[in-house]
């Protein structure tokens, strides 16, 4: 202990894992360097070339423009869907909804999309998102709602909400919107005005991904330095203390479930109006809001950890798709499988536990000795 | 001379989150004796009896027991091994009768099936050899706190434990029940069991015990003999320094013109058909403390839970804070009006514990100006103001950004009634404000109290604890089944005895007596 005594706070700010976020920070990378090893051995076992195959997954995005653009196009939406999740689940939440209102937002997405309202290209997107954003935002509140009028769970009528919207999607599609041109349900092509367009075509940098940095900022400032935030935190860590404090649950589900459902629908508007040129609501958008949650799971919650870690999971995507490119040996799901360790090690308490214990013991006896 | 039965050898334990419970603590228990363990709650009492019970496991150090290193992987194996624990917070099922509650975990049997009448026999002679009158087929739920402890007690025996711990048994008690329990560990001295006595009533302390030891800040302070230690000897030892306990000396006495800060008119609620608070009215003036003393169960909770606007159950009557009827509002709304609240559980509802213990000392008025900006919280102000509270109310940390619930259990609630005395409120509740803290922490609290008061705050005591309500109230009120029965004008002239039988019921005064509570 030779710290500068006279300046009390310092040795907070020590390198050391006993300092949470640095420890939440190392036990991430090992998660994700024994997931790369476990994908390693497999890839031994598959493929031809294994050490050529774990290099391309990990750098083979990079070798290409179009490739990491691919990257930061599909991961916009994502990353969204993500940024829901972890607004809902930091204010203590236990809605499961995004899923189903991902797809139903679709539907409000597709409808604009394919109506001649406006001739303008920078208008017509706009107004896609305003619908979707709107509905995504008052159809979120359901599951809130319920829960404080009526008692209900929280996470049964959030998941049932999720059927239902996907049903009533499929009417509003089959029934308003639908076109005799293609077999499945799908809806009417979108009118050329409605697609958005590349700010850098390379690397197919839209405004979206603009719009994706903003929202990712301003929600970190929501979540860390406003009154809202403070409430989601006290909240989302212990609710009869907020209670007792004076939050009022149901205002601040109700808030966080309109966020939540607003993000949705930047998200399902987002990768329609630039991976699609027509809505198929069993195809275009299924899967995104469930994935989200895994996303704030990784991020702890944190907007620009979510973005990240959406990025990352992106990324290694592709890398796959690179490896199932120059090696049909290898299938693209093997990215499932870091995926899935990643997730499994991080959100386990037990992990690194000991080698934080130990450390822990030896600056609790060193500062007792003081 | 007489056999060492536990002993315990540079035991350390250090928790996951870094705190240093208990260091090099070296102690010798001898077979029969009733051996005290003292301390503030900070000290590391609780974490060494679960070493010795086999709940924690020592990080370094060993636990010997009858001559035998123990390695308890669980209480299982103490209770094997002729440990028994009596726990502050009883274990029973409430819908099981007494033989059942005693058995579980360990029946005997007969065949495949629980033999029920062996069990219940065994149970009623024990119960009958150590005179613990109790009739061993009723059911828990019935049963007074007294007796609930009784049952725990014998629950351990029931398993032949020889060395018996019991964590704050009389936390719970009236002083005559007190007294019979004490009359009950002497009996168990004398048939060779060894009891392991844990609390925070010095007195208590040195009326039972033949030999105390203390622990202050993790460590041993060493172990005495009760005769060679006086008390001021001993309070030294715990906080390793003097205590004044006279808190009327700090009392000063200005007119606050008789306003109120708390009014109750025939406050009636019923739960199950049976009615939990039965007419109840009282005022608190500004610039008092109204002491409400009752052993725990007899409606404190569910008055506070209405006063603060946390009760769900409808209830009849009025409540006024400072002045407006308060009946519709919620907690927020009444906290608005002046009201403070510092909470009984203080782990559940006083703190998020992961969070930073500066977002602790501002939960209760995070939306007031001095700390907010236009769109933004002014994180500058709140870390002042947290500074400032921690500085003042002397809580132990390094830092403000530390998660509140590294901090020990004293110093949490310092965290508590910091930021309650920070609201500046005209009316506080202070439920069990003590309670499991160490001394220092409790006097602490004790003279902040005193000190709203004294700048004229109303302030509504309720404490389970007697001296607490003794100490610092200026008028008291004894609360049983729901009612008031006594109601004493002027707390110097009362005597813990004579609360003692309020409390217990066999005494209860006239309703013109009980007016005064709303009157004077």
């Amino acid at each position: 202990m030779t710290d500068n005594k006279n300046s009390k706070y310092s040795k907070n700010y020590k390198l050391s894992i006993s300092n949470p976020k640095l420890f939440d920070a190392i036990k991430m990378t090992i998660a994700i360097l024994i997931a790369l090893a476990i994908t390693f051995v497999i890839l031994c076992l598959i493929s031809k070339d294994p050490v050529n195959a774990i290099k391309t997954i990990l750098f083979g995005p990079l070798s290409k423009k179009r490739y990491i653009g691919a990257v930061i196009e599909s991961f916009i939406s994502f990353a969204f869907a993500g940024l829901a999740a972890g607004v809902l689940f930091k204010a203590g939440g236990f809605n499961l909804g995004a899923e189903g209102i991902f797809i139903i937002t679709g539907a409000v997405v597709a409808w604009i999309a394919a109506s001649p309202i406006t001739t303008s290209p920078i208008l017509h997107p706009v107004l896609c998102y305003l619908g979707a954003m709107l509905v995504g935002g008052i159809l979120m509140i359901l599951p809130s709602f319920l829960k404080a009028k009526f008692g209900t769970n929280e996470m049964v009528v959030s998941l049932m909400s999720n059927s239902i919207y996907a049903a009533i999607t499929a009417y509003i599609v089959r029934n308003w919107i639908s076109t005799a041109q293609r077999g499945s349900v799908s809806s009417k092509d979108y009118l050329p005005t409605a697609r958005i367009g590349y700010l850098y075509e390379p690397l197919r940098i839209s405004a979206c991904f603009i719009l994706l940095i903003v929202v990712t900022i301003v929600l970190y400032l929501v979540m860390n330095k406003t009154k809202l935030g403070y409430q989601m935190r006290i909240a989302g860590t212990n609710p009869k203390f907020a209670e007792y404090s004076g939050v009022s649950a149901f205002r601040l589900s109700i808030t966080t479930a309109v966020i939540a459902g607003v993000l949705c629908g930047m998200g399902s508007t987002t990768q329609l109006l630039t991976q699609t040129s027509y809505y198929t609501p069993a195809q275009s958008l299924v899967g995104i809001g469930f994935s989200g949650m895994l996303l704030s799971m990784l991020g702890k919650n944190n907007p620009i950890g979510i973005v990240i870690a959406a990025f990352f999971i992106k990324y290694l995507e592709q890398g796959a798709a690179v490896l199932y490119f120059v090696d049909g040996a290898v299938p693209s799901e093997i990215v499932s499988i870091v995926e899935g360790i990643v997730i499994m090690l991080i959100s386990s308490q037990y992990f690194l536990r000991r080698l934080r214990e130990r450390q822990l013991l030896k600056e609790g006896l060193e500062e007792h000795a003081e | 001379m007489s056999e060492t039965i536990l002993k315990l050898d540079n035991v350390t334990k250090v928790y996951p989150n870094g705190t240093v419970a208990n260091r090099d603590i070296n102690m010798e228990f001898e077979k029969g004796e009733i051996h005290s363990i003292v301390g503030e709650n900070g000290a590391g009492k609780s974490t060494l009896m679960k070493v010795i019970f086999g709940i924690e496991r020592p990080s370094s150090g060993s636990v010997t027991y009858k001559g035998e290193e123990t390695n308890f992987s669980s209480s299982m194996d103490a209770i094997k091994a002729g440990i028994g624990m009596v726990h502050q917070h009883f274990m029973l099922i409430p819908s099981f009768s007494i033989v059942d509650n005693i058995i579980l975990g360990d029946e005997p049997t007969s065949g495949i099936f629980i033999d029920k009448k062996e069990a219940a026999r065994r149970c009623q002679e024990l119960s009958d050899k150590y005179n613990f009158e109790l009739d061993v087929n009723a059911k828990v739920s019935t049963l007074s706190v007294a007796k609930r402890q009784k049952v725990e007690i014998l629950k351990t025996l029931y398993r032949n434990a020889e060395l018996i711990i019991l964590d704050e048994p009389t936390s719970v008690l009236t002083p005559q029940e007190t007294d019979k329990l004490f009359d009950q560990l002497r009996s168990f001295k004398e048939q060779g069991h060894t009891i392991l006595f844990i609390s925070h009533k010095l007195e208590e302390v040195k009326k039972i015990s033949d030999k105390i030891s203390v622990i202050r800040n993790g460590v041993s302070k060493g172990t005495y003999l009760n005769e060679d230690l006086s008390m001021q000897q001993l309070t030294n030892l715990i906080i390793g320094r003097d205590l004044d306990s006279d808190m009327n000396a700090y009392k000063t006495h200005e007119d606050f013109h008789n306003e109120k800060a708390l009014v109750i008119k025939d406050l009636y609620m019923e739960r199950n058909g049976k009615p939990v608070l039965d007419h109840m009215s009282f005022a608190v003036k500004n610039g008092e403390i109204l002491g409400i003393a009752g052993v725990e169960g007899n409606g404190q909770q569910e008055l506070v839970r209405c006063i603060t606007g946390l009760e769900e159950t409808a209830y009849t009557g009025d409540i006024e804070i400072c002045g407006n009827r308060v009946n519709e509002l919620n907690i927020k709304g009444r906290r608005d009006l002046g009201m403070a609240y510092i909470p009984e559980d203080r782990m559940g509802d006083g703190i998020a514990g992961s969070l930073p213990i500066s977002d602790n000392l501002i939960s209760t008025y995070y939306d007031r100006d001095d700390i907010n900006n236009k769109v933004f919280m002014n994180s500058k102000a709140i870390k002042e103001t947290a500074e400032n509270l921690v500085k003042t109310f002397a809580v132990k940390t390094k830092t403000i950004d530390a998660a509140v619930n590294s901090l020990s259990g004293g110093n949490i609630q310092k965290v508590v009634v910091a930021r309650e005395y920070n609201t500046n409120s005209k009316f506080m509740i202070a439920e069990q404000p003590t309670h499991g803290i160490d001394i220092g922490s409790e006097e602490f609290v004790h003279h902040k109290l005193i000190e709203m008061r004294n700048a004229g705050a109303g302030i509504l005591l309720v404490s389970a604890n007697l001296n607490e309500v003794m100490s610092l109230s200026d008028r008291i009120i004894v609360m049983f089944d729901g009612q008031i029965a006594g109601y004493f004008p002027n707390a110097k002239d009362v005597s813990e005895s004579e609360l003692g039988m309020y409390m217990l019921g066999a005494k209860h005064q006239t309703p013109q007596e009980i007016g005064g509570a709303l009157n004077d």
